[in-house]
């Protein structure tokens, strides 16, 4: 059974008479161990999303199912439910990393010796034991963010919503975080990320969603989806000089040589004929065109914005 | 439940910890405005002067003021700076909901608050030697007080949740809160005696009056009246927080500020 079942989401905001549909039909679905990566740029919906599976924005149609219950109508269902929300400090700076953990443990429905001996725990994983009596505004932001996931795993929800993780983190603290997430999802957890740091998405998500003015323009395995936006074209790197005949056979091939590097756009049985053209110089590379996220990103939110 | 206001007593203990010179300022007024008293100066107890003149009820009389000010500001106080601090939604991702940790965090607030206040109260008590004739009677229409201010406590929290920034009107309720307590509805007749206890705390203050001021016996109909006035304004206020919740939730604005 799926940890997070959203099923056509819907939420119209109004203001001032103005009327902004923020999300027009949103459907996610996150399995136990997977990291689902939800992207869009500002205001596409992903902030409002993100509140509705949470049960802090009620939608106006659609519904949310956390391991089985609706948080909007069984408020118990947030216990399977833990969340780091961007802009928001999400503990308290002037209560210590395990004052924070016991406090918000227990406002999940632990007994306050449990969440101690969790936050405990917690605090010894996420390598913050040795500042477990400092206040929490003095640590240093990446520790902050750790405290913030740490006191979401408090309760051992089984869905996470991690909402810009890694902004505003230097690298090394990125990197922390990052292998946490990874540590997380592979001991089972699901997870939902939102972040504008594509390369983050990247490597961290087994899919992605990708939401554009409330609604969802792709959603695949991460893989798939690179896959799919990869080109079919190749590039490949000679030893030696192109002579004149090369060159005008290459380019009957559909090839073209280019500073060096030989591009090439067909399929398989194409870019045999090419190396066969280019026998019997030393090929040094050949390498098939692969999308990034951010390329898939751009092509997408582009694509709908001139649709 | 009770684990949740035991975990905000803590909070709030430490939060207050955290804050040493405001504690230290706040120990400092209530032990001189407790020594005031003791020493006669009546003025200094404010609006629980209307208690009468005996030190008792002076003393009633203020820490009813302080704990009333505490019990209709501190919630909306809290929901303020917890709206600009961002930690508001991670309270509402409790399964508890809210209303009921804002409720928990009430009680505690006021345990402490009744703590620090009569634990100075204890203190000057053994160093001057004097010893207050406390009216024990007088505990049950305060408590009611308390009730209807706590009731009103929500409805600010209400407009807290909404608007986020209402100081101002906060500061202007104090004078609210004086004319309920103050005015003496009880003397009255007729429809305006009437109407006056409709209004939030005033059974409640008009019996604390009677039992202290005027040396009255204690009138279980009024109690009664008090006891359902101030669950009645209880009821209204967690209900009216309970729409404005759902409302915020409607319109996304739990955390904006």
């Amino acid at each position: 059974m799926a940890v997070l079942v959203a099923d056509n989401l819907h939420k119209t905001f109004r203001a001032q008479g103005k009327t902004v549909r923020a999300v027009e039909g949103v459907s996610l679905r996150v399995e136990r161990g997977e990291v689902l990566a939800f992207l869009g740029p500002n205001g596409a919906g992903k902030t409002t999303t993100i509140k509705m599976v949470a049960g802090l924005i009620h939608p106006d149609r659609g519904r949310v199912q956390v391991a089985g219950r609706d948080p909007h109508r069984d408020p118990w269902a947030l216990r399977q439910l833990g969340a780091v929300l961007e802009g928001n400090r999400n503990v308290y700076w002037r209560l210590t990393p395990l004052e924070n953990l016991e406090y918000f443990g227990v406002l999940k429905g632990l007994a306050a010796a449990e969440a101690r001996r969790r936050g405990e725990r917690l605090l010894e994983r996420f390598d913050l034991s040795g500042k477990r009596s400092a206040l929490t505004q003095q640590l240093s932001r990446g520790m902050q963010q750790k405290l913030a996931i740490a006191v979401s795993l408090i309760h051992e929800p089984a869905l996470l919503l991690l909402d810009e993780p890694t902004l505003g983190l230097d690298v090394e603290a990125a990197e922390t975080v990052k292998a946490l997430i990874r540590e997380l999802a592979a001991e089972g957890q699901a997870i939902v990320l939102t972040t504008h740091h594509l390369e983050v998405a990247q490597q961290l998500s087994h899919r992605v969603a990708i939401i554009r003015e409330g609604r969802i323009v792709a959603e695949d395995l991460t893989d798939r989806l690179l896959a799919r936006f990869s080109g079919d074209q190749y590039e490949i790197e000679v030893a030696g000089e192109l002579d004149v005949a090369r060159r005008t056979r290459l380019a009957a091939l559909g090839a073209e040589a280019l500073d060096g590097r030989i591009v090439f756009v067909g399929d398989a049985e194409g870019l045999w004929h090419v190396l066969e053209a280019l026998k019997p110089l030393p090929i040094l590379r050949v390498e098939k065109d692969r999308a990034d996220l951010t390329k898939v990103f751009l092509k997408l939110i582009r694509e709908d914005v001139r649709a | 439940m009770l684990r949740v206001v035991a975990v905000e007593f803590k909070r709030s203990l430490l939060m207050l910890r955290r804050y040493p010179m405001e504690m230290v300022g706040q120990l400092i007024v209530i032990t001189l405005i407790f020594y005031g008293l003791f020493l006669g100066a009546r003025y200094i107890a404010g609006p629980a002067a209307q208690f009468g003149e005996r030190l008792d009820a002076l003393v009633v009389g203020y820490v009813l003021w302080t704990l009333a000010l505490f019990a209709i500001g501190d919630l909306s106080w809290g929901l303020m700076n917890e709206a600009r601090e961002g930690t508001l939604e991670q309270v509402f991702l409790s399964p508890f909901g809210p209303a009921r940790v804002y409720m928990a965090r009430n009680v505690a607030g006021l345990l402490l608050m009744l703590g620090l206040n009569l634990s100075i109260l204890g203190l000057i008590m053994l160093l001057t030697g004097v010893r207050l004739d406390f009216s024990w009677a007088a505990l049950a229409p305060l408590a009611t007080v308390l009730l209807g201010a706590y009731g009103l406590g929500f409805l600010l929290g209400a407009l807290a949740l909404y608007f986020k920034r209402i100081q101002a009107f906060l500061n202007l309720f104090q004078f609210v809160l004086m004319f309920l307590i103050m005015t003496p509805f009880e003397q009255l007749h007729g429809p305006v005696r009437t109407a006056g206890f409709l209004l939030p705390m005033t059974p409640g203050a008009g019996q604390l009056r009677a039992l202290l001021a005027r040396g009255e016996a204690f009138d279980p109909d009024l109690f009664a009246l008090a006891l359902v006035s101030g669950i009645v304004y209880l009821a209204i206020g967690l209900w009216v927080f309970g729409r404005a919740v759902r409302i915020v939730k409607q319109r996304g604005l739990i955390g904006g500020y």
